[in-house]
Order: C-alpha cells, then structure tokens, then sequence
C-alpha cells in the first residue's frame, strides 16, 4: 500500500469521480474507445430518432467546448512531444512519456474528428498553441525530471477539472431529457469527455507518483502553468 | 438605390399588418409583429445529426415576400418595385414592404441564403458514392468543389443580369460585414459538401481562397455573354488551377482580392455607386 500525496485538488476530482459518474475500469476502456472513436466518424451516417432543437445558448456552448478541447489536447500533444524530445534518451521516462504522449494523440484525433464532424470553426491560435505548448514540455523538461512532472501535475490538474465542469454543464443541459442521456450524439460527447478525464487524471496521478511536488520552485511553476493553461482555455474558447 | 436604407417601425398596427396576410386579417390587436422584434442573428454553431437545426433567419412573413419578390426581379431588378410587386403576390399590403428592416437588402440577403441552404439538396458529395448521380462519382477534391461552385453559380442564372444591381447594394456601409458572412458560409458550405474534414489552419486557408475564388467568378459571370456561360466556367477552372499550382501563398490571395476589388469598382462606378 503506497500513500501518495495527494492535492486537495486531486481528492476533489477523484470524489467527483466516484460519486457522479460511473468509474472506468481499464478492461472497459478499450472497448469504450472503440466505441467513441466510432461515434467521430464524420461520414458515419448512424441516425437517431430526431429530438428537441438545441437552443441557441447550448449550442454555443457545444461548439465553445469542442473547440476549447481540441485546443488543450493540442498543447497536450505538444507539451509531451517537447517532454519526449528530452527523455527520450532515458529508457524509464521514455516509455512513461510515451505512454500519456499516445493517449493525447487519440484524444486529439478524436476532437479532430469531432471539430469536422460538427462544422466547429477550429482555433485560430492553433500556431500560438504549437509554440506554447512544445515550449513547455521542453523548457520544463530541461529544468529536471520532477520539474517536467510538475508541469504535467498542473496541466492535467487544469484540464481534468475543466472537463468536469464541462460534464456538469452537459449532464445538467440534459437533466429534463433522460432519453438524450440514454442514446444519442451528446451521451456520446458525455462518454468521451468523462473517458479522457479519466486518462487525464491518470496522468496527474503519473506525475504525483514521480514526485512532481518534490521539483525546486514547485508552488511557482504549478501555479504559473495553470494560470497559462487558464488564459489558453480562455482564448480558445472564444477565438 | 436610394431606398435601401429604412426605417424599422416599431408601430404594433403596422406590425400587424405584416404579421397576417391581409385575407385574413382581424382588426383584434393580440400580438404585435414578430418582425418587430430584433432577429436572431443567424450563426453555424454546433452542427447536429440528431436535433433539429435552427429554422430560417427569416420570419414566416419575411419569407413569403422575398420569395414571391424574387420572381419580379428578373423583370425590376433589386428594387423596391419587386418588393412591391411579392408583396402583393404574398397577400400582403404594399406598405408591409417598409417592414423589412433593409429592404432590398434582405432580398438579396434572401437570395444568397436560401440558395447556400438549397444547394446540399441537390449535390452532397458527403453520401455514399452510388447515392451520387452517374457523372459524379469517385471524383477528386478539387473536381468536386468546381462542381458545387458551378452548381451554386448556376442558381444565379436567372437573375444574373441584374446581380450587378445586387454587388451595388451589398457593398453599401452597412451592408458589407451581412455580406461577406454570407460569402463565408458559402464557402463553407461547399467545402463541407465536398467531404473536407479539415481541422487546422488549412481549415482557414481553404475557406479564404474559395471566397475569393467564387466572389471573383460571380462577379466574371454578371459580364459572361457567352452560350450557356461557357466563359465562366473556363475563367473558374483557370481561377482553380491558379490555386493549385500556385499553392496557398500570400501573393496569390492578394492578387485575387485586388483583381476583385478592381472589377467591384468598375461595377460600382457603372451603377452610380460612390466609391473611393
Ligand atoms: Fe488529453
Ligand atoms: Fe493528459
């Protein structure tokens, strides 16, 4: 029995975890990957029974969370690809790195998909964010090992609870429609979310393990990058 | 031209009288008109395969003119006079015309938006390949943007002599940022039908150079005198190529956005529109 150290943050992710949605065990991840992997194919022509018009706000909302998401698995890509050009020369982080790096990328393709499918206009700042991001995996992974955890404890940290509160926005939109949460394309986007929260909680788990609290200027750099990751969420959301 | 730009009424009893066709109409004043109340302005958002998207920016009596007005425009033009004329074709009184709030504007506006809507009804190369008529099937990319632009272009056909008339009152002040949005959607729509799934910045790039290559080829095609507009169809597979071979570089937008500007000054100089 290992006792890790774990942020107040992270048990509140993990309590949001058990108590509001289902807890995904590794054997029904695979499958549930096919299956929302599938549900972004843009020419699959699966139809489901017509339903209630969106409003106006939902959509927005759909189309600003989507948007923001490809956004932040970009960096996320980015963030590991500039970690991995690092490691790589180190058996141990490497296969680590390449582990979380492997899952961003399905995570990307799969708003990728998404993005096309759903006709969302995709970021602007996608240049910005190829810098920014292969920036910092880079730039932390020079300062040491524990320092490139402790970027990757804060990103996860700020990703995983943006994609919470995106579960509560979609779960609350649909509380009056119990057939929506059932079947159909937004149960879908609720199953990938929740899915790559899970990795991404993962990850932040990772990074704990690997004494991300035990990098020097720990408090500095945690808070500096999720209060980056913040502005981009910010700016992606809207630009 | 000098009547494009109106006055919104907000008068409930001049609102009804739009809101009802005059055969039909009550004195009994329930509601006021919903034209009278501001319009939703109309974005692509999240697009669904599963809940309805959200009807016409137009409203019931809106469309009921600017459909029945389309029809005079080949012999007024984009003019008040074929307001009038769909108007009184729709059933409703000559004055309701004053309640479109830009008047011959939202004619044109109308024209543009139902032909985008219209045009993945009759080509969407997004259904499987032996859905797709005969000739157009296992096309490239490209091969299937020349046919939704041409297919789009060919909507204009009948109006196309006076689509000059319509440049003229979608380059006014506050006419232009209404029209270049809807440049935009056609763009994206084309590229939509086509199959594109693109996701980055080319997503970007190949909406801007399709604007700028059908803006210039509508705009080829109100001077095309040629049978069955056999020049524009040659000028668009030349405007096409260009952006094949040429790539996406900065100097070959630029080179289109100043042809265009140039032929759109021309065309504003003949119609009396003040310009520069
Ligand atoms: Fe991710
Ligand atoms: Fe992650």
């Amino acid at each position: 029995m290992t006792t890790r150290r774990l942020s107040p943050l992270l048990a509140h992710l993990r309590c949001q975890q058990r108590s509001q949605f289902s807890y995904t065990s590794p054997s029904t991840l695979h499958a549930r990957r096919l299956v929302s992997t599938g549900a972004a194919n843009i020419s699959e022509t699966r139809s489901y029974p017509k339903s209630r018009p969106l409003t106006e706000k939902e959509r927005e909302f759909l189309q600003n969370a989507i948007r923001v998401n490809q956004a932040g698995e970009l960096g996320a890509n980015l963030i590991y690809e500039g970690q991995y050009a690092i490691f790589k020369r180190d058996p141990r982080l490497k296969s680590l790195i390449r582990h979380m790096w492997d899952q961003e990328v399905h995570h990307l393709e799969t708003f990728n998909k998404l993005v096309a499918k759903h006709r969302i206009r995709p970021t602007a700042l996608r240049p910005l964010w190829n810098v920014a991001g292969y920036a910092l995996g880079v730039g932390t992974a020079l300062l040491g090992e524990k320092a490139a955890m402790a970027c990757t404890e804060a990103v996860e940290t700020e990703i995983g609870g943006h994609y919470n509160d995106q579960l509560r926005t979609l779960l609350d939109m649909l509380k009056d429609d119990k057939d929506l949460l059932q079947h159909g394309e937004l149960k879908e986007l609720i199953d990938t979310i929740r899915e790559f929260r899970d990795d991404e909680l993962e990850h932040l788990d990772t990074a704990v393990e690997h004494d991300s609290k035990g990098a020097e200027g720990y408090d500095v750099l945690f808070n500096v990058i999720r209060g980056g990751c913040k502005a981009a969420i910010w700016l992606s959301q809207r630009v | 031209m000098n009547n494009t730009i109106r006055t919104n009424f907000s008068s409930p009893s001049i609102g009804r009288i739009l809101s009802k066709p005059i055969t039909s109409s009550s004195s009994s004043s329930s509601c006021c008109s919903s034209l009278t109340t501001p319009r939703i302005k109309f974005r692509r958002r999240y697009h669904s395969y599963q809940h309805p998207a959200p009807g016409s920016p137009f409203t019931k009596a809106e469309s009921a003119i600017l459909s029945a007005s389309l029809l005079h425009v080949p012999s007024h033009g984009f003019s008040n006079a074929a307001l009038s004329f769909g108007a009184r074709d729709a059933n409703y009184l000559d004055i309701s015309v004053n309640m479109l709030p830009r008047g011959v504007f939202d004619l044109v506006h109308y024209h543009l938006a139902t032909e985008r809507l219209r045009l993945g009804d009759k080509i969407d190369f997004r259904k499987p390949e032996n859905e797709l008529p005969e000739g157009l099937r296992n096309l490239s990319i490209p091969a299937k943007i020349r046919v939704l632009c041409m297919e789009r272009l060919r909507a204009n056909a009948p109006i196309i002599h006076r689509w000059q008339e319509a440049f003229a009152v979608m380059s006014l002040a506050g006419n232009i940022s209404a029209s270049m949005s809807e440049l935009a959607k056609l763009s994206d729509e084309i590229w939509f039908l086509a199959g594109d799934e693109s996701h980055d910045t080319t997503w970007y790039t190949r909406r801007a150079t399709l604007s700028a290559v059908y803006a210039t080829t509508e705009l080829f095609m109100t001077q095309d005198n040629s049978k069955d507009f056999e020049a524009t169809w040659a000028f668009l597979d030349r405007r096409l190529h260009d952006v094949k071979t040429i790539g996406s570089s900065v100097s070959n937008v630029t080179s289109y956005l100043d042809f265009t500007v140039h032929a759109f000054a021309n065309v504003l100089r003949s119609k009396n529109v003040p310009f520069f």
